[in-house]
């Protein structure tokens, strides 16, 4: 009975949803808001659905409304799939979000693929194909991605040491990281550096101390790992404990920013594409109010990554005009240009052959003792992305 | 165990063949048609969503009728059943990316790989019994995804394998409607298979294995042969549904086949009932729709979209609390339900079954 | 050294959780798989009492002791009793179904967030500087000493407590046990709260060491192997397990591949499968069925 009950209410919805959908913007987002990974992602998530909140209030985009359909993926990509199923063919979503682990990306660019809708991810790294050339349907607003940031890390590291560079590399053991670590590899001889240590570190790991002896007794002054925070923040702790005192340099993830001020390590480089909170721009206020309004569980110093991802859609949207259509959306999206208010070094700007972004623009923080407050190791550098 | 007598006035049956018979009946014959007929419309009236549903639930049925041969009827606990289906979905992912080869070669090849690691799964039952064997399956579905896993790494597949649909006759298979039928074929077959085994000698040998070993033995059958039969017949159809997976989703990555994968599947055969093929498929049906009824549901309260940030670890939650519900005060599992609605009908007005009457 | 020091970290950590898996098999025969969330819940318990009864870690921490202590008796009360009599697989079920809901309210009430409670507490974590140029940071030095602590402990108890003498015998007969008037619902009460105790102090220990998230589930499950290496049953079992599988796991990460370290645990578990299914210590005995 319980079973009939249940495919009684599906169809019910089912039924019910299209309907109501008709006179808005229809955004679906697939995203990891449960499981293990879910501090990640989350955080975005809840800064894409404040500020679409806040636009509806005042008035939505064109004179209509946008309506964000959340799914929950628990980072798993048989449930990515079905999400994705269901955004484009129940809620004929305009637009397909991912904020999820990098393993549910296959399922969800089949389906958007077939479906003719284009995928943005937003707060999740960004895969190669939204690199020039990029696949038509394909877009990345996400701050880190593949390539890109090892050069700049590894730019930074060959400015700032005085010193011969012996490198210990980090990864967690998920491909993208792997990946990652293992470009940065090809570049060090380059650099005149040496790789004295490439760590992989499974995602379930007790005590990081282990790896952490390997990269100090290899003899490593520098470390630099990309990979999901956990695993770098346990890393550069697990080698201080050992009595490391060489400088790592990692990726600044949503939760940098607090870390930073938690570890207050001053040989701890983050590089990363977003304007930290502490530099209080006026959109950083606007952040903070409104994700207080909002009713958020996360800080707002996480929310950069949604917010980012939420005025390229705002600016697509509109220029895509009403009523829109999955094509004119991915066209609006292939030529925007959007003002990041300084929440990143420039504009994001696509073209027909780069949806990843013309120019990106790095910046290095740091912790630093004597002003007892987060410092900029590095200002503002940018990549031409070819 | 037993199935359900032909009337409910009395047990007619005077030969073999008439007791194995898989419909026995003029009603069940016009059930069975009518079923057929509801299943086959099904694409004509759902809309794509619910046909991607039922189709994953096709899907899950074959995976869970494996299972419920292997645990519920020859009594071998397996947590390796995400290890197979990924066995399978790699085989399917690496035959297509390394030799482009067509469904035909690699669904084949899917089952001759899960034959084969059914024979690994299978040589520890022989020494092992229990919760001992449960772990060391446990064990094989690491191994099996970490391979998975460097081959993706290795060849650079960073976000999974990406698989072309399959083509038929020159026309490839990617709409709602086709992969609803290719599943609906699969579930028939997968349920006339495990039917027919069941009412042969081999299914047979596996209920007395799994009520007394030792029994078994006395009375002539191979043990160890029945217990390695059954997990090299039940992994190969799960290594077949894993490469059905693979090409049903499009893709194949190690993410996919998690331990939690396992406890779904385990959790169908015990929800809907250990030991019963019907108990097997309702509780696939249970298992896959369940969660999207509880969004639905949740998000049917008003001001649901408020909450969205912790609406999901409300559905998670509950879904954990229902299955607590159902072990608590269901332990027969829906086939328990239904059997009891079918007495209750069948004996109606009377409650209780007569003392020593001709159904057992 | 700082290999036999890690080695010796990484088997405290196992130990300590392991033994939460013992006790409630050697007890009633049930495998537990919401242990890693039970853990998980201890952590979160100290972050509750942090906040509401003291910022004294002290007492902070006694309190999440004593709260995961009721947790785990209340699991026995309103879960695992109506499982009795059930099949065993059907009970594993339900531990794991306790799981899901255990990770779905932690969610909810305290999000996804990596919490740092030993920041609430205003807690530092010094290094230890050990002879032999070894270093040890202050929690895992607190988790080797929790182990030896709670392991001895937990020797005296079933040894001479007259509940532990209480516990063994449920063990080993439960229907003898009940015969000679032990309660044996009190007595499978209390090891599922000893058990969440034992876990719940790992789980606070490496939530102080090194933040509270979703992620250390996933630790409980990895000293499984731990305890089955060494036989369900048998806590001495379950401390030699827990070094052999750190042993391998350290050895391997330095030696050959860390990518290993996942599969090293279930590996050596193959090996003593094949060999002593039972495991080291663990008592042979006629496993029922499904």
């Amino acid at each position: 009975m319980l079973k009939k009950a249940i495919i009684g209410t599906a169809i019910f919805t089912a039924a019910a949803l299209p309907a109501a959908a008709q006179d808005a913007y229809v955004i679906g987002l697939t995203g990891a808001l449960t499981g293990p990974p879910a501090g990640t992602y989350a955080p975005g998530v809840d800064a894409m659905r404040i500020y679409f909140d806040r636009l509806n209030k005042a008035g939505g985009v064109n004179g209509k409304q946008i309506k964000l359909v959340i799914q929950d993926d628990s980072a798993e990509p048989g449930k990515a799939a079905a999400n994705a199923k269901k955004l484009v063919a129940q809620d004929n979503a305009l637009l397909v979000i991912n904020t999820s682990l990098s393993s549910t990306y296959a399922p969800v660019i089949g389906e958007t693929k077939r479906a003719g809708v284009p995928l943005l991810f937003a707060n999740a790294v960004c895969p190669k194909e939204v690199n020039p050339p990029a696949e038509p349907l394909q877009f990345c607003s996400t701050a880190f991605a593949a390539t890109y940031d090892s050069r700049a890390s590894l730019a930074f590291i060959k400015e700032t040491a005085k010193e011969a560079v012996n490198l210990g590399l980090v990864a967690m053991a998920i491909p993208v990281s792997r990946g990652e670590i293992d470009f940065a590899d090809t570049q060090t001889g380059a650099l005149g550096f040496k790789t004295v240590a490439k760590e992989i570190i499974p995602p379930p790991t007790p005590d990081y101390a282990p790896f952490a002896t390997k990269i100090k007794d290899a003899g490593a002054n520098w470390v630099f790992s990309w990979a999901p925070w956990i695993t770098q923040v346990r890393s550069v702790e697990a080698l201080r404990r050992l009595g490391w005192t060489g400088d790592f340099v990692t990726w600044a993830h949503l939760e940098a920013e607090s870390e930073l001020v938690r570890l207050k390590d001053p040989k701890l480089f983050v590089v990363g594409a977003n304007a930290l909170f502490q530099d209080g721009l006026p959109i950083h206020k606007e952040i903070e109010a409104a994700a207080k309004e909002g009713g958020s569980q996360y800080p707002a110093n996480q929310m950069a990554e949604g917010w980012i991802a939420a005025q390229v859609i705002e600016a697509a949207l509109k220029s895509a005009g009403w009523p829109a259509t999955p094509q004119k959306v991915a066209d609006a999206l292939a030529s925007v240009k959007v003002d990041t208010k300084g929440l990143r070094g420039g504009p994001i700007e696509w073209t027909k052959e780069n949806h990843f972004r013309t120019k990106q623009y790095y910046r290095v923080y740091r912790w630093d003792p004597t002003k007892n407050a987060i410092v900029v190791a590095k200002d503002w550098y940018s990549y031409d992305v070819k | 165990m037993s199935r359900h007598p032909p009337r409910a006035s009395g047990y007619f049956r005077t030969s073999y063949a008439q007791d194995h018979a898989l419909i026995q009946t003029r009603l069940e014959w016009l059930a069975t048609a009518a079923l057929a007929v509801a299943l086959c419309g099904v694409p004509l009236i759902a809309s794509p969503f619910l046909l991607d549903l039922a189709t994953q639930v096709l899907l899950a049925i074959v995976g869970a009728l494996a299972l419920a041969l292997l645990t519920g009827y020859a009594g071998q606990i397996s947590l390796g059943h995400a290890g197979l289906l990924a066995a399978g979905a790699f085989t399917v992912g690496i035959l297509f990316k390394e030799f482009n080869a067509p469904f035909w070669i690699s669904l084949p090849a899917a089952a001759v790989t899960g034959a084969a690691l059914g024979v690994v799964f299978g040589l520890p039952s022989l020494r092992l019994r229990g919760l001992y064997l449960a772990v060391s399956t446990l064990a094989l579905h690491f191994v099996v995804v970490y391979l998975g896993g460097e081959y993706e790494s290795k060849r650079g597949f960073s976000t999974g394998i990406m698989i072309d649909p399959p083509s038929l006759l020159g026309v490839s298979i990617t709409s709602g409607r086709a992969w609803y039928l290719v599943m609906l074929g699969a579930a028939v077959v997968a349920l006339l298979l495990a039917a027919n085994i069941l009412r042969s000698h081999t299914g047979r040998a596996w209920r007395a294995v799994h009520a007394n070993e030792t029994v078994a033995g006395a009375l002539g059958i191979n043990v160890a042969a029945a217990k390695l039969g059954a997990f090299v017949i039940t992994s190969s159809m799960t290594a077949v549904a894993g490469g059905l997976f693979a090409y049903h989703r499009g893709f194949v990555s190690v993410e996919a086949f998690s331990l939690y994968l396992s406890i779904q599947y385990i959790a169908m055969i015990i929800i809907g009932g250990m030991g019963s093929l019907l108990g097997a498929v309702l509780g696939a049906i249970f298992v896959t729709l369940f969660p999207y009824a509880i969004e639905a549901l949740v998000g049917m309260l008003p001001g649901s979209q408020r909450y969205a940030g912790s609406l999901f670890a409300v559905n998670y939650a509950a879904f954990g609390v229902v299955m607590i519900l159902f072990l608590i005060f269901e332990p027969l599992g829906l086939v328990g339900i239904w059997r009891r609605l079918q007495s209750f009908f069948l004996l109606w007005p009377f409650k209780q079954r007569p003392v020593g009457g001709g159904r057992k | 050294m700082q290999l036999i020091v890690n080695i010796l970290v990484l088997a405290a950590i196992y130990a300590l959780i392991s033994c939460g898996y013992v006790l409630v098999y050697r007890v009633s025969r049930v495998l537990n798989l919401a242990h890693g969330e039970l853990m998980m819940l201890g952590g979160y318990m100290l972050i509750v009492t942090a906040a509401t009864i003291s910022s004294n870690p002290i007492a902070a921490i006694a309190g999440a002791l004593v709260l995961s202590l009721m947790v785990g008796g209340l699991v026995y009360v309103f879960l695992m009793r109506k499982m009795t009599g059930e099949m065993v697989l059907a009970a594993v079920l339900a531990t794991v179904a306790l799981g899901i809901l255990l990770r779905g309210l932690v969610i909810l009430f305290w999000s996804a967030q990596i919490q740092y409670p030993a920041q609430t507490l205003a807690l530092s974590n010094p290094t230890l500087n050990l002879p032999g140029g070894a270093s040890i940071s202050f929690y895992s030095a607190m988790l080797i000493v929790a182990t030896v602590v709670v392991y001895s402990t937990l020797f005296a108890f079933l040894r001479f407590g007259s509940w532990g003498i209480r516990m063994r015998a449920a063990g080993q007969s439960p229907l003898l046990a009940a015969q000679r008037g032990i309660n044996l619902h009190g007595v499978y009460a209390l090891a599922w709260g000893l058990s969440t105790l034992t876990g719940s102090l790992a789980g606070i220990l490496i939530a102080l060491d090194s933040g509270l998230s979703q992620t250390i589930v996933m630790i409980g499950l990895k000293a499984f192997p731990a305890a089955l290496v060494g036989g369900l049953d048998s806590l001495v079992g379950a401390l030699a397990g827990s070094l052999i599988v750190a042993a391998a796991e350290v050895l391997m990460i330095h030696y050959v591949d860390p990518l290993l370290a996942d599969v090293v645990p279930f590996l050596v578990l193959i090996g003593m499968l094949v060999v002593r299914p039972w495991g080291l210590f663990g008592t042979r005995e006629a496993l029922d069925r499904v």
